[in-house]
């Protein structure tokens, strides 16, 4: 009953890679999380490596693997998890294009600025191909959406200086594309897009209008058409082939300010895959108290109403993020704690959290905050010493000395260190077989 | 107290309507709304939640006379939020944006004569009483076309609502009278200790339409050795909480609570079998009627749904798992208000005691009907669209029963499909007679 032989806390790319990896292994595993994570706020894509100078994934985790970087010893596992994510991901009709040797490009984004991926839904790949100068770049999406503004992206995107001496198309056009029969606009929101273009009956029309003005906008010329990201959820192989079948130039997806609908639909084909290998996936049942009975975690509890719910564990998986995510809190006297059991947080000291520009290209040194572990994802105490907590590892954004926001690794190092911490743990499983009597469990005094 | 306590501590200080200051704007609870996914005469729990909520808070309400809403904020459309709460579920910053939209519809009321529709709605006591007592009328009048047609004319209430058939007794009445049979007379001297004894509360829907669902439990409970004890009570007060009418709901809480409070005292376990009754009594009093009192938080704290209770039996070793085999697909709807309890699942790790049975969860958000906002007129058709999906799930289950923890998704998922729709302590019982059964008939060979 409340047994699992892995509990894995968090619900972001880390977690659902650990999870869904233990989960195939055989493992009985409960995934908990206090919410939706990193899934529904970013891309979609897969940030492995792009620290400034770098041209593919590969070259990025080549110069990142430093002492301090997590990449110093994830490197090897970067290249096999990722290709594991991604088979999964096509078969859970969600295809990506790209691998670490993918040359990093420089594609659109939704306020009409620029940004370096390698690795993209395959809905948003065609934006990554080379531009030939005489292509034009149609962008379309639904009039009135407050999260796409096509004429506004496309003035923006005809500068030159927005492509930072990347190629680029020469010519760009907005078009806004009237749709029918949406009842109170100004609350339209991705969401509702995508549902609606979930409807076969809709999007029939949807997609005639925007391949009509697309058409329009286009006048034969050759060139690309960006949309929102926002066709289809649970439909949407069905809806994108349709879309592209319809459209007179090839279609790219635009990601868009959260909710990102590529994040819900990576975050639907992950949890699909944990459930369909017998895991569970509990959100919305925060983890205040984790017990621990002889440097082991024995259990953990959470929030309830009014009482809590206790699962007894095996093992641990610590996936909980950074300070955007929770997994590392900021005292009020100065200090990052790492909240559920206060493992040591390398940290700079409180005057040297921040850059003096906001804007500084080299980021701020609080960025690197986290915790320390082994190569097999252990926590490591502030001396260095091997873990005292035998049975825990550490996960994606918790772990210290990424700085995912300027080396754009986040993705990389939450599916490498997801997929590390699954074999970490199974490999112990095997030295203790599932299914065993569960722990006593012991309150902490 | 650890880190993780005081952060916990403080997040439970602060009121409902303070915690919009908790929301980032992720829109997260965007992509989970059932009711954004189907319509979008719903702004959605993030414009209705926190981002209106400032304005609220601003008291703009008062500069405008104390009965007007601004006509800016988007009040009018927070009436089309069902209250199925998956906003507050899996927002990760903590906001408790269901909570607050309710608060909201509640002002909306405030000082307005409300709807007779709404009032009779919220008035489960009242109706279940006149159905009850004129119950060959009522059934007729409550599921003839021609009536409900001027139910929905003169009233608002769908015609094609679901509404159960009234029982020819109360579950109370039924009760009493088998109590005085008794020899004692029922009388509370020899009522048994609480580890030999539970106190059932039974709500409106075991009283006034499933007394079966009440002799289920109670049965189930002996088996497992404990008496029940059925006091007096009224409704828990929640439809009056849906529909804007606190203080209503606030006399029905004191009610309960004083009656309630003093078997919780004594230490006995509060049991329900209708999961909305009980998520009542566990958290809303407190947080909705923001009733901070002794007896509330008394009965918050004994108040167990009734598979919660059997699995902690279970837990302990304490369950008679000697259940007899039922051979049947059986489909399992989660209702909103269990997830609102975080405990997972328990009707499934039950159901997984049954040799033979094969529950599946059918793994969909909301059935739509979300107590009585289906009913409604113009909300009938969003419920609809709602619970379609799962409508469709359980008819191409090709099950005869479907199981569900919540009366009125019950009714809602079997007069859409049906699919005879059962509570799980029904099913329990079943399978504890199936054993009986079976050990009769070997007895007799």
């Amino acid at each position: 009953m409340p047994h699992a032989d892995v509990v894995v806390i968090g619900a972001g790319l880390a977690g659902l890679v650990a999870a869904a990896r233990l989960a195939e292994s055989g493992a009985a595993v409960t995934l908990v999380a206090k919410g939706h994570a990193s899934t529904h706020w970013g891309a979609g894509g897969m940030d492995v490596a792009a620290p400034v100078g770098s041209g593919t994934p590969a070259e990025g985790v080549a110069r990142l693997a430093r002492e301090d970087h997590p990449y110093s010893f994830l490197a090897p596992d970067v290249a096999p998890s990722m290709a594991w994510l991604l088979e999964r991901l096509e078969a859970g009709g969600l295809p990506y294009a790209g691998n670490l040797d993918t040359p990093i490009r420089r594609v659109p984004t939704a306020i009409g600025g620029t940004r370096r991926v390698a690795i993209v839904p395959a809905a948003q790949a065609a934006a990554q191909r080379p531009w030939d100068p005489d292509e034009l770049l149609v962008v379309a999406g639904p009039a009135g959406f407050k999260d796409f503004w096509p004429a506004a992206i496309a003035d923006s995107l005809g500068r030159e200086a927005v492509w930072q001496g990347s190629d680029r198309p020469r010519h760009v056009a907005g078009v806004a594309v009237e749709l029918a029969g949406i009842s109170v606009r100004n609350n339209l929101n991705a969401v509702h897009l995508a549902n609606r273009l979930d409807d076969p009956a809709l999007r029939a029309d949807d997609i005639r209008r925007f391949a009509a003005a697309v058409k329009q906008a286009a006048g034969g010329r050759p060139g690309r058409v960006a949309v929102p990201a926002v066709f289809g959820l649970a439909q949407h192989a069905e809806v994108w082939a349709e879309l592209c079948a319809r459209l007179p130039l090839e279609p790219f997806e635009v990601p868009l300010v959260p909710p990102s609908i590529p994040g819900v639909r990576l975050w639907r084909v992950l949890r699909e895959r944990i459930r369909a290998a017998g895991g569970r996936v509990q959100i919305g049942e925060a983890v205040h108290r984790i017990h621990l009975e002889a440097g082991r975690v024995t259990a953990v509890e959470m929030e309830a109403a009014t009482r809590t719910q206790l699962i007894r564990t095996d093992a641990l998986v610590l996936a909980t993020g950074g300070i955007a995510g929770g997994g590392l809190v900021a005292t009020g006297d100065g200090r990052i704690v790492e909240p559920l059991l206060n493992l040591h947080v390398d940290a700079p000291e409180h005057e040297a959290w921040l850059a003096a520009d906001a804007l500084d290209p080299s980021g701020h040194p609080i960025e690197a905050a986290g915790v320390a572990t082994d190569a097999g994802l252990r926590p490591l105490p502030h001396d260095g010493r091997p873990a005292a907590l035998a049975n825990v590892v550490v996960a994606g954004a918790l772990l210290a000395g990424q700085r995912s926001l300027r080396e754009r690794c986040g993705d990389g190092i939450a599916v490498a260190s997801g997929w590390r911490a699954a074999n970490e743990l199974a490999t112990q499983a095997t030295k203790m077989p599932i299914g065993r009597e569960p722990h006593a469990v012991r309150m902490d005094p | 107290m650890s880190i993780a306590d005081i952060v916990r501590e403080a997040a439970e200080e602060r009121p409902v309507s303070a915690s919009s200051d908790e929301c980032l704007k992720c829109n997260v609870c965007n992509t989970v709304c059932p009711v954004l996914r189907v319509t979008d005469l719903f702004a959605g729990p993030k414009y209705s939640g926190p981002q209106a909520q400032r304005f609220r808070l601003a008291g703009l309400q008062q500069i405008q006379g104390p009965f007007s809403v601004n006509p800016k904020s988007p009040d009018h459309s927070v009436d089309y939020c069902s209250g199925c709460g998956w906003c507050t579920t899996v927002c990760p910053a903590g906001v408790k944006i269901a909570e607050m939209n309710s608060q909201a519809r509640g002002r909306l009321r405030e000082g307005r004569i409300p709807k007779l529709r709404d009032w009779g709605l919220a008035q489960t006591d009242l109706v279940g009483t006149m159905g009850v007592l004129f119950s060959p009328i009522a059934n007729f009048a409550f599921h003839n076309r021609v009536v409900r047609a001027g139910f929905e004319l003169v009233l608002g209430v769908h015609r094609k609502a679901p509404f159960p058939q009234f029982s020819k007794r109360t579950f109370q009445s039924t009760w009493k009278r088998r109590q005085s049979r008794r020899p004692d007379g029922g009388t509370t001297k020899t009522r048994p200790g609480p580890d030999k004894a539970v106190v059932y509360f039974h709500g409106c829907a075991a009283n006034y339409y499933e007394p079966h669902v009440a002799e289920a439990a109670i049965w189930v409970l002996k088996r497992n050795g404990f008496e029940t004890i059925v006091p007096e009570q009224v409704c828990c007060g929640l439809p009056l909480i849906s529909n804007g009418l606190y203080d209503d709901a606030r006399e029905r809480a004191c009610k309960n609570g004083t009656v309630f409070a003093e078997y919780a005292r004594a230490g006995y376990r509060i049991i329900g079998t209708s999961t909305s009754c009980t998520h009542t009594l566990k958290a809303e009093y407190a947080e909705m009627l923001d009733m901070r009192d002794d007896d509330t938080a008394a009965v918050a704290h004994a108040t167990w749904d009734i598979c919660e209770f059997l699995l902690d039996l279970h837990e302990q070793g304490r369950l008679d798992t000697n259940f007899g085999r039922l051979d049947e697909d059986l489909p399992y709807h989660a209702p909103c208000q269990l997830r609102s309890h975080g405990i997972g699942l328990p009707a499934l790790d039950l159901f997984a005691l049954v040799p033979g049975l094969r529950a599946k969860d059918m793994d969909h958000d909301c059935c739509g009907i979300a107590g009585t906002y289906g009913m409604k007129k113009e909300k009938y058709p969003i419920a609809m669209k709602v619970g379609e999906p799962l409508f469709r799930k359980v008819r191409g289950s090709g099950a005869s029963v479907a199981a569900c923890d919540s009366e009125t998704c019950r009714w809602q998922i079997e007069t859409a499909t049906g699919v005879r729709t059962k509570h799980p302590i029904e099913i329990l019982a079943e399978a504890y007679r199936a054993a009986d059964k079976a050990k009769g008939a070997r007895t007799a060979v």
